[in-house]
C-alpha cells in the first residue's frame, strides 16, 4: 500500500536538493565557463569563442606568480591550521567535560561579526601603528616589519579566519571517536605516540581532511584578506580575479580565473579523497 | 617488608576521585594458573580495580606487584598484560590480522615471530578464513574471539577481561564461558574477569572476589562464596536469595511477618536478624504441614528448573526454584513453604 507513496516521497526528497543545486550551483558554473571562453573589450562582452583568456593566464608571469603564491599560501595555511587545531580540538573533547559545548560555541563567536570587520580589526592589530607594533615602539623596540602589509600578515589573517572551521570539524570528528579505543591500544602495548599515530590519527583522518579542505579552498580563492593586509607584494589569485570583475572590467578573464580555481579545488578534493581509503579511517558505512 | 611472593599481588590499594572513594584498602593475592572473577554491582569499583591492574589508572594509595616486581608506576604498555573489553574495542580500520598483529608490532617482534603467533591465534580461536575481514564484517562471537586473541597473542603475564560477554546473546555467552575457561587452563596464566553477572563469575572462575562500594566483601572459592556467604551483601548478591526479617532468642529464629519459627543448627546471637534463603533451597510441603502457608500464583518454566511464584498470607511474593518434575504444583495450589535450617544464612540485622 505505502510502497509507491514511499518511493514518491523519496523522489521528492531527492528532487528538492537537486533542483537547488542545478539552479544555484550548476547553472552559474556553466555561465562562468561560457563567459571564460568569450572576450571583454571596453567594458563590453564580445561573444567570440576564444581560448585567449586561458593562454593569458598560462603565460603571463604576473598571473602565474599570483597563482603559485595562492597555492603555496593555501597549503601552508591549511597545514598550519591542522597542526594547531588538532591539540585544541583534542583537549576540548578530552578535558572539556560538561563545558565542551560552551567551548565549541565560543569558537563560533568570531562569526558574529562580518569578515570585513574582522579583517579591519586585524589591520588595527598588525599595522605600522597597530596594537602590536605600537606597543613595541612605546617600549623602545623596533617594530616587526614582517607583519605589516605583507604575505605574513595575510597568513595570520587566514589562520584567524579559518581556525574555527578547522577546529570545529576536527572537534566533531573526535567527538564521534570512541576514546576507549585509545585505552585498548594502550593496553595492547602502545606508547602515547603509537596510540596517536596508529589509532587516533587514522580514525579521525576523514574529519581532518574536511577541516583541511574547508580552509584550503577558501584560502585559494580569497580576495579580501590579501586586499586588506597583503601590501604591495601580497596579491593573491582570488584578489586579482576580483579586480578583473571590478576595476579593470575584464570579466571574461576573471571568469577564466574562476574556472581555474574551481578546477584546482576539485583537484584538491579528488587527490585527498583518492589518497584516503575510507575503510582505513574506520568508515563503516560501506556494504550496508 | 611486604611479602611479594604472590604471582600478582594487589596490596592495600585505594583509588579516590576527590572525595569519592572508588576503591578502599583492597588487597588480593592471585596465583599463577588461577581464574579469578571480580564480581560486583555497577559502580562497585570493580572496573576501577581492573583499570588499576592494567595501568590505565594509578592508585591513590597502595602498590601492585606482578611476579614480585612493583608495577604501580608503570604505564600499561610496560606491564605485559593482555586485556579484553566489554565492547571488544577492535580497531575498526584494521583487518582481523592487523588487529591481532598490533600488540606484537608494539613489542617489536620479528616478522617471523609475528607470523608464528598469528598462526597460533588463528588456530586456537578458530579464526580461519576471517583473518582479512574488518571487524564490522564479523559476528559478535567472532569479534569476541578476535578480542581474546588480541589479548593473548603476546603471551601476557595475565589477561584482564572486562565484562567481555555482556554484549553476546545467552547461548553464545554460555559457549564462550566454557571456551574462555579452557583457554585459561591451557595457557596457565591468571585470568582476571570482571563482571556484574554472578552466573558468569560462578561458572568460570576458581575464586570469586565480591566487591561492593569499593570494598572487598568476600574472597574465596566459588563454592564457598555461594554456600557460606560471610556478609549479608554476599548472601543477597551471589545466587538468588530471599530475605526475611527475623528475631532470634539465641536458639530459635522467628519470622514475625509469616508467623514461622525455625531452629538454626548453630546458635545465633539474640536480637533482630536478617535471614537469607537461596531460592532453590526452599521446600514446598503439603498445605497444612508446618511452614509458611503460600499459594502458587504463577509457574515459570526455565528448562530443567521451575520457578514457583508464591504469595504468602500477607501478600508478600516469594520465588522458589525447584527441579522440574512431572507432578509439580499447579497454579492456585496451596502449599507450606519451609527450608532446611542448616542452609539458611543468618546475620544480625543491618541498621
Amino acid at each position: 500500500m505505502s510502497e509507491p507513496n514511499a518511493a514518491a516521497r523519496k523522489r521528492v526528497f531527492l528532487y528538492i536538493p537537486t533542483t537547488f543545486l542545478v539552479l544555484f550551483f550548476v547553472l552559474p558554473l556553466v555561465a562562468l565557463v561560457v563567459l571564460s571562453f568569450w572576450q571583454t573589450a571596453n567594458y563590453k562582452i564580445v561573444r567570440d569563442w576564444t581560448t585567449l583568456n586561458y593562454v593569458t593566464l598560462a603565460t603571463e608571469s604576473a598571473y602565474i606568480i599570483f597563482f603559485l603564491r595562492s597555492l603555496l599560501m593555501a597549503i601552508l595555511v591549511s597545514v598550519f591550521l591542522v597542526v594547531v587545531a588538532w591539540p585544541i580540538a583534542f583537549f576540548i573533547v578530552r578535558f572539556g567535560g560538561r563545558y565542551k559545548l560552551i567551548f565549541s560555541l565560543l569558537l563560533a563567536v568570531p562569526f558574529l561579526s562580518g569578515e570585513v570587520l574582522r579583517l579591519i580589526a586585524l589591520q588595527g592589530m598588525l599595522g605600522p601603528t597597530g596594537l602590536i607594533n605600537g606597543a613595541l615602539m612605546r617600549l623602545g623596540a623596533a617594530p616587526l616589519r614582517f607583519i605589516m602589509y605583507s604575505n605574513s600578515a595575510t597568513f595570520i589573517a587566514f589562520v584567524y579566519l579559518y581556525l574555527p572551521m578547522t577546529v570545529t570539524t576536527i572537534y566533531l570528528s573526535l567527538l564521534n571517536f570512541d576514546l576507549r579505543l585509545a585505552s585498548a591500544a594502550s593496553a595492547c602495548g602502545a606508547g602515547r605516540l603509537r596510540v596517536f599515530s596508529e589509532v587516533i590519527w587514522p580514525l579521525n583522518l576523514s574529519g581532518t581532511m574536511i577541516g583541511f579542505l574547508l580552509s584550503f579552498i577558501p584560502t585559494l580563492s580569497a580576495s579580501l584578506a590579501p586586499r586588506f593586509l597583503g601590501g604591495p607584494n601580497g596579491t593573491l589569485y582570488g584578489m586579482s580575479m576580483a579586480q578583473q570583475f571590478g576595476e579593470s572590467g575584464t570579466w571574461a578573464l576573471g571568469a577564466a580565473m574562476g574556472v581555474v580555481l574551481v578546477l584546482f579545488s576539485i583537484a584538491a578534493l579528488v587527490i585527498l579523497s583518492l589518497g584516503v581509503n575510507l575503510r582505513r579511517t574506520g568508515f563503516t558505512g560501506m556494504e550496508r | 617488608m611486604t611479602d611479594t611472593s604472590a604471582y600478582i599481588k594487589i596490596d592495600n590499594v585505594s583509588r579516590h576521585y576527590g572525595p569519592v572513594k572508588a576503591l578502599h584498602n583492597l588487597s588480593i593475592d592471585i596465583a599463577k594458573h588461577e581464574f579469578i572473577a571480580i564480581l560486583g554491582p555497577s559502580g562497585s569499583g570493580k572496573s576501577t580495580l581492573l583499570r588499576l591492574i592494567a595501568g590505565l589508572d594509578r592508585p591513590s594509595e597502595g602498590r601492585i606487584f606482578f611476579k614480585g616486581q612493583d608495577v604501580t608506576a608503570l604505564p600499561p604498555h610496560k606491564r605485559g598484560i593482555g586485556m579484553v573489553f566489554q565492547e571488544f574495542l577492535l580497531f575498526p580500520h584494521r583487518t582481523v590480522r592487523e588487529n591481532l598483529a598490533f600488540p606484537l608490532r608494539m613489542t617489536q617482534e620479528t616478522p617471523a615471530k609475528i607470523k608464528d603467533r598469528l598462526d597460533w591465534a588463528e588456530g586456537i580461536l578458530s579464526l580461519n578464513g576471517l583473518m582479512d575481514r574488518y571487524p564490522n564484517q564479523l559476528s559478535g562471537g567472532q569479534q569476541q574471539r578476535v578480542a581474546l586473541g588480541r589479548g593473548l597473542v603476546t603471551n601476557p603475564t595475565l589477561l584482564l577481561l572486562d565484562e567481555p560477554l555482556a554484549n553476546l546473546d545467552r547461548e553464545l555467552r554460555q559457549e564462550m564461558e566454557v571456551e574462555i575457561r579452557r583457554y585459561q587452563k591451557q595457557l596457565g596464566i591468571p585470568f582476571i574477569y570482571v563482571t556484574h553477572n554472578q552466573e558468569e563469575a560462578l561458572s568460570m572462575s576458581d575464586r570469586v572476589a565480591v566487591i561492593n562500594k569499593g570494598k572487598l566483601e568476600a574472597l574465596g572459592e566459588r563454592q564457598e562464596i555461594y554456600d557460606h556467604p560471610n556478609t549479608p551483601f554476599v548472601a543477597r548478591f551471589v545466587g538468588r536469595a530471599t530475605r526475611f526479617d527475623g528475631v532470634s532468642d539465641g536458639t530459635t529464629v522467628n519470622i514475625p511477618e509469616h508467623g514461622y519459627t525455625f531452629s538454626p543448627s548453630a546458635p545465633v546471637a539474640a536480637g533482630r536478624v536478617s535471614v537469607f534463603v537461596k531460592n532453590e533451597r526452599f521446600a514446598l510441603g503439603a498445605s497444612g504441614t508446618p511452614g509458611i502457608a503460600c499459594k502458587v500464583i504463577d509457574v515459570v518454566l526455565r528448562g530443567p528448573f521451575v520457578e514457583f511464584i508464591l504469595e504468602a498470607a500477607n501478600k508478600a511474593r516469594i520465588i522458589a526454584v525447584q527441579p522440574k518434575r512431572p507432578d509439580m504444583h499447579a497454579i492456585g495450589a496451596e502449599i507450606a513453604l519451609t527450608w532446611d535450617a542448616n542452609l539458611a544464612h543468618i546475620f544480625p540485622a543491618e541498621a
